[in-house]
């Protein structure tokens, strides 16, 4: 398909087994050595901090300030029991899971018609709108935290976790519609006009025909959207006050604050919330970092 | 994007501009259905978007505790905003945090990206690592770094004791005079791997034969970067400027507020915490939502007089 091409990775040719022998030949072998060596010390900045977690979490708290650097000597699998059960990890993992998913799911719901729309149907006030989307790209969400803080409390949605997936989907809606349209615009027309020629409506056109289309749309603002509230702290603090709704980031700041002194349960507690992520995005890195760099370099 | 009627969205936007305008049908009985698919967007925009800002902004020229009717002050909060020198030293702080965070950013992301370019072997694998921090909550990262810096057991003063440079131990977030700064490694460690992949991604749409070309001229890889990679990587730059602009305003709250609150002493403040602070600890509502505004000005100018320059350029993005 023609829709925004995914961010090419093409000069990584598949690995053959002379890889390192080409290598060696097109660039010698000094700059070789310098090249990786400087690719190692990005390398143990990034990975070493993580480790170093992940080391914590299985040491006793006394082990922690006599062996700060290597690995454990035994390993304390307690401290991640006790963890979970002293940051309520259950609880939270479980609001994050329920904000964020049905956040996401508001935000595409909303967005997706939102945008098709603008690109695709012909309506006085259709540059107004598209303005007033582009202008709102502009005022993050963050500057008017108090006004909304008020908006929510008036409308009884402080602590209602349905009420804050609504204002992350909000929060996200102009990016979100922004980069829907973009794809849309990219579909070519006579597509829609054959389905039109055989008597389809134009919400059928939107979902069988247009939505398949702009897949790649979709999964961009899902990733987008995803990392920004399953990550937020800023308007979860604003909005979620009762411990019985926090979400994960909220858990782990209260924990931190409310025990002065369980480094090694902090550590394990950041373990379980961090290595999930990580390990979903090592997964999926391809799709995910093509997605990403796809609505940002080409056009 | 310079031309056609799209050119006012001249951000960051996927392909839309080689198509310009939706193709264009004569007909115009689409406003209902237009309506009807927009309904549920407009709704939670109007809601949650547009009437929080305006009634912010209505707000901010009232005095209002929170609870009591609100009483007309004009410009009296932004006023006292302009002698509130916690207030003007957050917003210092503000912008040294946004010129660091940018310059860093852009600099080092760079430089890894031609890195990671050149690594013909375990690329994919070098900028997956790199890219693992973005993917970890500010919350996450600011407690990992409140314990590297940990003066006790923290990574840092014990490497520092390690490789024989004890005297260079520091309280990282204890000390007035470089708590800010700290915080800024921190904000540039998380996103570095973020600008990286984007330069990255530019840096592999540059047609490899004008390197030839170059080359078989005599031109070594300093001037091959001044005279090829660079220019063409300046819609890249700007993409990339404009996300850490606007993020480094709005996106610090969370960082600040783990890793030092604001402290010691407001030292390392910035609009956000203190906004907050205004707010829910002091009851200043009014107070703290012109400060709102005042951030979003800055917010709002840097980023039109960039997308200005970028039009005048007539950067294609």
């Amino acid at each position: 398909m023609t829709a925004p091409a995914i961010a090419p990775s093409n000069r990584a040719a598949p690995l053959r087994r002379n890889a390192w022998l080409e290598a060696l030949r097109e660039r010698g072998p000094l700059e070789l050595l310098g090249l990786y060596a400087a690719l190692a010390v990005v390398l143990l900045q990034t990975i070493y901090p993580l480790v170093w977690v992940l080391f914590g979490s299985l040491k006793t708290k006394p082990e922690l300030i006599n062996n700060v650097w290597g690995p454990p000597a035994g390993l304390q699998f307690g401290n991640y029991a006790d963890a979970w059960r002293i940051a309520e990890m259950g609880s939270r993992i479980l609001n994050s899971v329920f904000v964020t998913g049905a956040a996401l799911a508001i935000l595409i719901a909303a967005a997706t018609p939102c945008a098709y729309a603008l690109a695709r149907l012909r309506f006085r006030g259709r540059n107004v709108i598209t303005g007033v989307v582009v202008a709102a790209m502009l005022v993050p969400p963050q500057v008017m935290a108090i006004p909304l803080f008020l908006v929510a409390r008036d409308l009884g949605l402080i602590n209602n976790r349905l009420g804050v997936a609504a204002i992350y989907a909000a929060t996200s809606l102009p990016l979100s519609v922004f980069i829907l349209r973009s794809f849309f615009l990219t579909l070519p027309a006579d597509l829609e006009d054959a389905a039109r020629v055989d008597g389809a409506g134009r919400l059928a056109i939107l979902i069988h025909i247009m939505l398949p289309l702009i897949r790649p749309g979709v999964a961009l603002v899902t990733i987008f959207g995803f990392i920004e509230i399953w990550n937020d702290f800023f308007l979860a603090f604003l909005l979620l006050r009762d411990k019985a709704v926090q979400t994960i980031p909220l858990g782990l700041v209260s924990f931190f604050q409310q025990y002065d002194s369980l480094w090694n349960l902090y550590f394990a507690a950041l373990t379980i919330t961090t290595l999930p992520v990580i390990v979903v995005f090592v997964a999926m890195q391809r799709q995910f970092i093509a997605g990403l760099t796809a609505g940002a370099v080409k056009g | 994007m310079s031309n056609g009627p799209q050119s006012k969205a001249a951000l960051p936007s996927p392909a839309s501009a080689r198509f310009g305008a939706p193709p264009g049908r004569p007909e115009s009985g689409d406003g209902l259905v237009a309506l009807l698919m927009m309904l549920p967007a407009g709704i939670l925009f109007s809601l949650f978007y547009l009437w929080p800002f305006l009634h912010g902004f209505w707000l901010s020229l009232h005095n209002w505790d929170g609870f009591s009717a609100p009483v007309w002050a004009g410009a009296a909060n932004y006023l006292r905003l302009m002698h509130d020198a916690i207030f003007l030293g957050a917003l210092r702080n503000n912008l040294i945090f946004v010129v660091a965070v940018v310059v860093l950013k852009n600099g080092l992301g760079l430089g890894l990206a031609l890195l990671l370019n050149r690594a013909i072997v375990g690329r994919t694998f070098f900028r997956a690592a790199a890219f693992i921090p973005v993917t970890m909550s500010f919350v996450a990262v600011g407690l990992l770094w409140s314990w590297i810096y940990n003066p006790v057991f923290g990574l840092l003063n014990a490497g520092l004791d390690a490789v024989g440079l004890g005297m260079l131990k520091q309280s990282w977030l204890g000390d007035a005079s470089i708590a800010l700064y700290s915080i800024i490694v921190v904000d540039v460690w998380k996103w570095l791997g973020f600008h990286a992949v984007i330069y990255l991604a530019g840096l592999q749409t540059i047609p490899a034969e004008l390197y030839e070309s170059a080359t078989m001229d005599g031109a070594g890889p300093t001037r091959r970067f001044w005279h090829i990679t660079l220019p063409l990587l300046m819609p890249i730059v700007f993409i990339n400027t404009i996300l850490g602009l606007s993020g480094a305003f709005v996106r610090n709250f969370d960082i600040v507020y783990v890793l030092t609150k604001g402290g010691p002493n407001h030292a390392s403040e910035v609009v956000l915490t203190y906004m907050m602070t205004k707010a829910f600890q002091d009851g200043a509502m009014s107070y703290a939502a012109a400060m709102g505004y005042v951030l979003f000005l800055i917010v709002g100018l840097a980023s039109v007089g960039l997308l200005a320059v970028m039009r005048r350029r007539q950067m294609a993005i």
